[in-house]
């Protein structure tokens, strides 16, 4: 779109104020969950009728027509305030590849929905028999008079029992080759058919993740999301909106309030004024805990930036969903430490875990879910350092076209590539 | 080294790394090449012609920064300075013309000797290896008359046997003043250090009741722990950009050598061990960018968070370099492990820098004296 045309991104920044000043109430000290998701789709309408919702998306698909530039301003304003982050997903991932794939008719559809809050989206990508072999897909979809027929099972979705929507990505062709097969298809989660179960994580707490088994369930042919057997990549670029929207970079930025995108703060000091001195060897890795999450903060604010401005490309999202991966085990891990015995043995009548110890427990969960960390060493080595892709047995001899690989990523005469897997979006 | 240079800055950068690769090519080092290192005086003059001594100097003395964020500018050069492990006290010359800079009216023939690169000048400040602050500073500077007299012992001085003068960080009192002392005058003593690092050279330097005019002091006396602080912040974030270019180096070295040594019929590159080390290498790498960048922005913004971050930019690079490089060594293998390798180079750099303006342990306690609150007055941690 011609940038002359356009709210230049101060103007847009001070109206930006404005509006949250008065609308968006301060984030709570205490608080440290997501806003319930009936009062963040209020939250998310509001947004939308101001016109702040999607902010770098075209107006067509009921978007701001901004640019990132606006999307980061905006997430500098919002620090602080109550945002609807639990629709990051939704909005972030989902919405953004609709955008992305979606057709024309079907965008401007549903696209609107899912900005103002009315419609939430979800992705059905793994496979209980899959793991990080995202591509190993075998939900089927058949033709069918109007459409498709989908049946099989997915897993690791979150907030299925609450969502409306599901991207699924299922088997159109088997006989195409693992990765050329496959196609995405939007799929409401009220369709006959459809059952889906939760499982519990194991903290024992309230379940975070599901699990959907697909029984027959008939989609029209306009629900295709991309080309027939062009599934494969929609799902990688859904993989890397995912990234983005964990990281808060690209379209993410600021749909989270822990997005590390663009703080403006130095992450709060790990001890209390004046405390004593306990122990110095964890006094040193408390310390050395701050400093990483510190730098942390600055890589975030390094690759968002060099996104915007065009000097690095999507897939350093993994460097960064990489980082955060591995830092939150090691802060959990002297967290714990600090905390003691009393985070694993408690007098109490409370059976709620102590955050420093459910923390530890749950500490994985990045470095699993959204790509494990191994997948994400595989892209970052394959699509930015440009080392040779791993071989897959299953996928030997076929040509590139045939695995529905773009040759984007410079480096893409092997054939085989260890795509990322999805682990469900991973948010408690 | 972030991704917002000027096209000023960025023909700076270029400007300098092919100078640098002019002056310092990375042939294999001759056994027996270990010192006495004596800076090149010539190259120094050329390299200070392209700016690299302009940057901290007022306009008066023939300075100016290239985009009015002076740290920003100087990093650029110390990164390309630890790319191609430069030669030269490009760090201790600038600390001093950043001192002497806070008084151009005492000291403004100084500084355009300095700029012209005619003289060198080294920053003398640390007495101990314990602490690297302003508080262990105890070496005297007495006024007698029109003179004031210095007496005590300063150490890891760089470049101390080739500088022509010191910035002496002296104990007034219960302050500190910061004074010029010429290498020339009677009852300065400076014996050689061996080093590490092959390409650079440090000396401790004894004043034994050592007098100059009043007038060599920078700024009334007694008054010079904040300028110190902030010294000591500015030389660590220089530091960690030269780190960072020591690392970076390395990395693309690295990078290249997996795609060039085949093993077992593939490049080592194919391995997915050594593909996962490598994306390892790349997050630490763009972390070590990402820090830097901040404390060199902050403290160019004069932020209130400047401080803290320069302290967590140098105890994560600090910690960083040397662990990379050995790391890069490892995928070497033995080539990596020969004299005539030059990665070994890269190492001792990135080794005296772990060391030198405080280690990684010292800067993380000062944060957490910060934290604490515990700060002693106008203590280095809390400038």
């Amino acid at each position: 779109m011609p940038e002359s045309n356009i709210e230049n991104v101060e103007q847009f920044r001070d109206r930006a104020r404005r509006w949250i000043t008065e609308n968006l109430a301060p984030v709570r000290p205490d608080a440290s969950e997501s806003l319930d998701l009936t009062r963040a789709r209020d939250l998310q309408a509001m947004i939308f009728d101001a016109g702040f919702a999607g902010i770098a998306m075209p107006r067509e698909y009921g978007g701001a027509g901004l640019t990132l530039d606006h999307q980061a301003a905006w997430a500098q304003e919002t620090r602080g305030r109550e945002v609807p982050d639990i629709l990051y997903v939704s909005i972030g991932v989902l919405g953004v590849t609709l955008l992305e794939h979606g057709a024309p008719d079907f965008v401007a559809e549903h696209l609107p929905r899912i900005l103002r809050g009315q419609e939430v989206w979800l992705q059905m990508l793994s496979e209980p028999s899959g793991g990080s072999d995202m591509a190993a897909v075998t939900t089927r979809a058949v033709r069918a008079e109007r459409g498709w027929v989908l049946n099989g099972a997915k897993i690791w979705t979150s907030l299925a029992d609450r969502a409306d929507w599901g991207m699924c990505l299922a088997r159109s062709d088997r006989n195409r080759s693992k990765h050329g097969g496959l196609s995405m298809f939007a799929i409401p989660l009220a369709a006959p058919g459809v059952t889906i179960t939760p499982i519990i994580g194991l903290d024992g707490g309230p379940a975070h993740f599901f699990q959907e088994f697909l029984d027959d369930v008939a989609v029209p042919a306009n629900h295709l999301v991309g080309g027939e057997n062009d599934g494969w990549r929609v799902a990688r670029d859904l993989l890397k909106s995912e990234r983005n929207a964990i990281t808060g970079v690209g379209h993410g930025l600021g749909l989270r309030q822990s997005s590390v995108g663009e703080s403006t703060n130095l992450v709060a000091q790990p001890f209390a004024a004046s405390t004593t001195h306990a122990d110095p060897v964890l006094d040193d890795a408390v310390v050395q805990n701050w400093v990483n999450e510190t730098v942390r903060v600055e890589l975030g604010k390094r690759i968002s930036t060099g996104m915007r401005v065009g000097a690095i490309d999507g897939s350093w999202g993994s460097v960064l969903k990489l980082s955060l991966a591995a830092e939150g085990i090691r802060s959990a891990e002297v967290k714990l430490r600090a905390a003691g015995i009393d985070a694993v043995i408690w007098d109490s009548e409370d059976p709620a875990i102590p955050p420093p110890a459910l923390s530890w427990l749950t500490s994985r969960r990045y470095s699993i879910a959204g790509g494990t960390n191994e997948i994400q060493r595989n892209i970052i080595s394959e699509r930015i350092l440009k080392m040779p892709r791993e071989r897959a047995i299953d996928n030997r001899g076929l040509a590139p076209e045939a695995v529905g690989e773009k040759p984007l990523q410079g480096n893409s005469r092997q054939p085989d590539d260890g795509r990322p897997a999805s682990k469900g979006k991973g948010r408690s | 080294m972030n991704f917002e240079l000027t096209d000023d800055q960025e023909l700076f950068r270029q400007t300098a790394r092919r100078y640098l690769a002019k002056l310092t090519p990375m042939g294999p080092t001759p056994i027996g090449s270990e010192g006495p290192f004596v800076i090149d005086r010539e190259a120094w003059r050329a390299a200070a012609e392209l700016g690299w001594t302009a940057m901290f100097a007022p306009e008066s003395a023939g300075g100016g920064s290239l985009s009015g964020r002076p740290v920003s500018d100087l990093a650029i050069i110390a990164e390309e300075f630890g790319r191609q492990l430069g030669v030269g006290p490009l760090i201790p010359v600038n600390i001093a013309i950043r001192a002497l800079a806070g008084d151009p009216q005492r000291h403004g023939s100084t500084l355009s000797e300095l700029v012209s690169g005619t003289t060198l000048a080294t920053w003398a400040v640390a007495e101990s290896a314990e602490r690297w602050s302003p508080d262990s500073v105890t070496l005297r500077a007495t006024p007698v008359g029109t003179e004031i007299e210095l007496t005590g012992t300063k150490r890891y001085v760089e470049s101390a046997l080739d500088a022509d003068i010191f910035v002496v960080v002296a104990r007034t009192g219960s302050g500190l003043t910061q004074v010029v002392v010429p290498a020339s005058v009677g009852g300065v003593r400076t014996t050689r250090s061996k080093s590490l690092d092959l390409r650079r050279e440090f000396g401790t330097v004894t004043l034994d009741h050592v007098r100059v005019p009043l007038t060599s002091t920078v700024g009334a006396l007694g008054d010079a722990q904040p300028a110190v602080q902030q010294l000591f912040h500015i030389a660590s974030v220089l530091q960690c950009a030269e780190s960072v270019g020591v690392i970076d180096r390395m990395f693309e070295m690295t990078r290249q050598y997996m795609d060039d040594r085949v093993a077992f019929g593939r490049p080592l590159a194919a391995f997915q061990v050594l593909k996962h080390r490598a994306a390892d290498l790349l997050m630490s790498l763009e972390s070590a960018k990402a820090i830097t960048d901040a404390a060199i922005a902050a403290l160019d913004s004069g932020s209130a968070e400047a401080p803290a971050l320069a302290d967590a930019a140098q105890s994560y690079v600090s910690d960083l370099a040397p662990s990379f490089v050995q790391e890069c060594l490892q995928i070497h293998g033995g080539i990596g492990y020969t004299w005539e390798h030059q990665l070994h180079l890269f190492l001792r750099r990135a080794t005296v820098n772990r060391m030198l303006l405080g280690s990684p342990e010292q800067r993380r306690q000062a944060l957490e004296t910060r934290f604490r609150g515990w700060a002693p007055e106008g203590s280095l941690a809390h400038a």
